[in-house]
């Protein structure tokens, strides 16, 4: 307005102002992320244990690692509850997103409601559920006071079925933004599809199973993304709710890294583990990454 | 039909998503009814009406003290937020704006750092907590929750300022308002709504943050999170104060998600799908 200086900036500044802008970003996410990264995989090679050294014994943490039962039953949970998790979710989820599309009353709070339990911190969450399946004060006690005395419902203390017990928590949690992830997928799309498959007469499951789920695709991946990479992480759910018990059947990755690192003091097993998680974790985004970005620039 | 809403179908769709709602809500209600119990009254078994005690509520506050953690929460998520605006900003309104042939690459490199699990990244930032004397400090857990966030900001807001026509900011540019000014005057003005669910969000996440917190803090500085994971071992039987403590630790969040319903879902929404 006032003292216009010499019209307008030539190209090179203005691109120059845009590096500039999101240099404190790049730095924050290469240098922290992926220098720690870097760092952990580098020592995992070694023999630290109470302290990082540089003391390179090759691949003998990793095979410590696959051998220890710990650590299989922690792969085990991880699968168990990854693929279940995966599937349950995203099947309730799309089912309430369907239910939610039907315009029904109300929506707006409906859809708070569902999304209150992700809101809540996975410490809240993991304690509530604890309780709810507690058998001597949650649902087995509440069934048992009903009349049928010799009802069994203890999850969390029966080593074969804890990890149920988790995924029934961490569903809990985590349908309702599945849901809504779902419900934006589902409104996105054009309102003259749905005429048109009535006019066809096609029943409306078909339509939904044969029709919108394919167009829904760039949602379930991206939904399917933020699954697994949030199954892999999966730890403070445990943590609030079992804290691996009873006994080790319900350890995961994530909290065998933290208890190698920070309680048996054994670092270079502890990286060893991270790094498989990183690994694992690279093989689920890079295919992701690549038809998201790499597919859509050459088009 | 397919969308021919009936009433007799509204009225079951309607009551089907109730039904799911309160069943959802429930685990939330019963805790906050807990609460409100005495102990003895709390592993009697199920019951749906307290008799409205609130010594529970007194008891974590003179027990436990309670004000403290909760400040530490308060104080971390909202500085971590604001850092994160901070940063984010000036990163979002570049891409966004000024996009060159790698900014989707950035940006793809970016969220895929909020995937990595954290425990890669844990020994050497615990190392360097250790050698900045940041450990246990609010500053410190302020920091590292500002960079696990910050991801997330940028992408939101990226989405945000997308909406916005580029073509105003050349305007302005054009009749010669400086970078700050067109960031200032005209680009945020217009991004308010945006910039407001975002902070939202990530105030959320920055409360419910627990796995960096717990490691990272001790007495001094530990927020609600770590505050409620330490309460729950030792005491583990006292069912109604871990109700009350649970309760005061999610009243803020549920009652800020009442009032911002739809930014919410907005932000959840368009944080994750474009």
């Amino acid at each position: 307005m006032s003292t216009a200086p010499t019209g307008r900036p030539n190209r090179l500044f203005r691109n120059l102002n845009a590096k500039v802008a999101s240099i404190p970003m790049i730095l924050t996410a290469v240098v922290i992320f992926v220098g720690g990264t870097a760092w952990t995989v580098v020592y995992s090679f070694t023999n630290s244990r109470l302290l990082p050294r540089l003391n390179f014994v090759g691949l003998e943490q990793y095979e410590r690692l696959w051998a220890a039962p710990r650590w299989q039953i922690a792969v085990e949970n991880l699968l168990i509850y990854g693929i279940l998790s995966l599937i349950f979710s995203l099947v309730i989820g799309f089912v309430l997103a369907a239910l939610l599309d039907q315009k029904i009353r109300f929506e707006n709070t409906f859809r708070s409601i569902l999304l209150y339990p992700f809101a809540l911190s996975f410490i809240v969450t993991g304690l509530v559920w604890q309780w709810i399946l507690n058998p001597d004060f949650g649902v087995q006690n509440v069934v048992r006071s009903l009349g049928w005395e010799s009802f069994v419902f203890d999850p969390l203390y029966n080593p074969s079925l804890v990890i149920y017990g988790i995924l029934i928590a961490g569903l809990w949690q985590g349908t309702g933004l599945i849901m809504c992830l779902m419900l934006a997928g589902l409104r996105g799309i054009d309102e003259d599809i749905w005429k048109a498959a009535r006019v066809d007469g096609i029943p409306m499951w078909k339509t939904y199973l044969f029709i919108v789920i394919p167009m829904m695709r760039p949602v379930f991946v991206t939904t399917l993304v933020i699954l697994a990479s949030g199954i892999v992480r999966v730890y403070d759910l445990v943590v609030a709710q079992t804290s691996g018990g009873p006994g080790i059947s319900s350890e995961v990755p994530a909290k065998y890294v933290y208890d190698y690192m920070f309680l048996a003091q054994n670092l270079g097993q502890g990286f060893a583990a991270s790094s498989m998680m990183l690994l694992t974790v690279i093989v689920i985004v890079v295919p992701w990454a690549y038809l998201e970005f790499g597919g859509r620039r050459r088009a | 039909m397919a969308r021919a809403v009936t009433t007799q179908r509204k009225v079951f769709f309607t009551v089907a998503s109730w039904a799911v709602a309160l069943l959802i809500f429930f685990p939330i209600l019963y805790t906050v009814i807990t609460s409100l119990k005495s102990e003895t009254e709390a592993i009697q078994g199920f019951g749906l009406i307290p008799s409205f005690t609130f010594e529970n509520y007194v008891l974590v506050q003179t027990q436990n003290g309670y004000f403290k953690p909760f400040m530490n929460s308060v104080v971390i998520s909202v500085g971590s937020t604001l850092i994160a605006l901070l940063i984010a900003v000036p990163a979002a309104w570049a891409m966004a704006f000024s996009p060159t042939k790698r900014t989707k690459d950035i940006l793809m490199w970016m969220l895929s750092t909020k995937m990595m699990p954290a425990v890669g990244v844990l020994v050497p930032m615990y190392l360097i907590f250790r050698d900045t004397a940041l450990l246990d400090t609010r500053l410190g857990l302020t920091v590292v929750l500002t960079m696990i966030n910050l991801p997330i900001v940028v992408w939101m807001l990226y989405t945000y300022f997308r909406e916005i026509p580029g073509e105003i900011l050349e305007a302005a540019r054009m009749d010669g308002a400086s970078l700050w000014n067109e960031i200032v005057h005209v680009l945020t003005p217009m991004a308010v709504p945006g910039i407001a669910s975002t902070m939202l969000l990530n105030i959320i996440l920055a409360w419910n943050e627990a796995f960096w917190s717990i490691r990272l803090s001790a007495a001094n500085a530990a927020p609600l999170t770590a505050f409620i994971a330490s309460f729950s071992s030792p005491q583990g039987l006292f069912w109604a104060k871990l109700s009350a403590a649970s309760t005061l630790a999610i009243a803020p969040i549920l009652v800020m998600g009442w009032f911002s319903q739809r930014q919410l879902v907005r932000g959840l929404t368009f944080g994750a799908v474009k």
